[in-house]
């Protein structure tokens, strides 16, 4: 599928299921790979605009969120064409596979977040950091 | 390829404004199992493009996260830009399956015609946290002049 052209993927608006956010705006759905092998869940997550320093990941109970925040800068200019909107970013998952919480790692490339979950067997809440690039 | 030209001036942005109020009250009477859009839905082309006019220049912007700046060709021709590139789809290791597949991959092109002429030698680009954001010189000879009206 070398040749294919992409097709446009708008952005989708959501609304968190457990109260709204703190910080007004819209939130997006980003789009998001997830791929698995024998060893490892593996998340690509895509959500332009947010440094690695603004992303927010968290998982407890079972639930994997994640929340990328845009640097807002303030439009200069008039706007002569608006295809897209830009804010913040939200997404959870459930995660049924056993994961091992300590050794999950996170990094942002060019808009992108990759996300490793390890399989293991125990669960233990924990907030995971991120390292810029 | 597709040509798409923008259009400025109080009417348009007016319009566009209507346009985004329209879709979110469209947004709030649906139900949300129904399938939601835009009531005008624009160019289906990738990728989505805002375009800013600053008066000396223009900014036109794109989201597309995880490129490779060697797969991106941008060019500019009087009052033209055109992009192009490819977004790769991602490796697959050994053993690897799928759960969910929604970052969009493959080639696109898309250009797009701007009010005015653009200094082609101008024109600077940067890509930052996966947003393209290309800055675009009005040419000199496009701007509008000043005369000075001398008394007789």
């Amino acid at each position: 599928m070398a040749e294919q052209e992409i097709q446009v993927h708008e952005k989708m608006q959501v609304n968190p299921p457990e109260g709204e956010f703190t910080r007004e705006g819209p939130y997006f759905t980003p789009a998001v790979d997830i791929c698995e092998n024998e060893k490892e869940l593996i998340l690509k997550v895509d959500m332009p605009g947010v440094n690695g320093k603004n992303v927010e990941i968290d998982l407890r109970d079972g639930v994997l969120s994640i929340v990328g925040k845009v640097a807002e800068a303030a439009p200069e200019g008039q706007e002569l064409l608006t295809e897209y909107r830009t804010g913040n970013y939200f997404r959870s998952f459930r995660i049924t596979d056993v994961v091992d919480q300590e050794k999950i790692t996170a990094s942002m490339t060019d808009g992108v977040l990759t996300l490793v979950l390890p399989k293991s067997h125990k669960a233990v809440p924990r907030k995971i950091p991120i390292a810029t690039t | 390829m597709f040509r798409w030209t923008v259009h400025g001036g109080p009417p348009w942005s007016e319009l566009n404004r209507l346009r985004r109020e329209m879709d979110s009250l469209l947004s709030a009477l649906t139900p949300e199992t129904w399938p939601t859009g835009s009531l005008w839905p624009q160019t289906r082309l990738f990728p989505l493009l805002n375009v800013r006019d600053l008066g000396e220049a223009y900014v036109v912007t794109a989201e597309i996260p995880g490129m490779k700046l060697e797969d991106l060709e941008l060019k500019v021709e009087a009052d033209t830009l055109a992009l192009k590139g490819e977004r790769k789809s991602p490796e697959l290791g050994e053993g690897v399956s799928f759960h969910r597949r929604e970052r969009a991959s493959g080639t696109f092109q898309r250009s797009i015609t701007l009010p005015r002429r653009v200094d082609a030698e101008g024109v600077t680009a940067t890509y930052k946290d996966g947003v393209l954001i290309v800055t675009l010189p009005v040419e000199k000879a496009a701007m509008p002049k000043q005369i000075s009206v001398e008394a007789g």
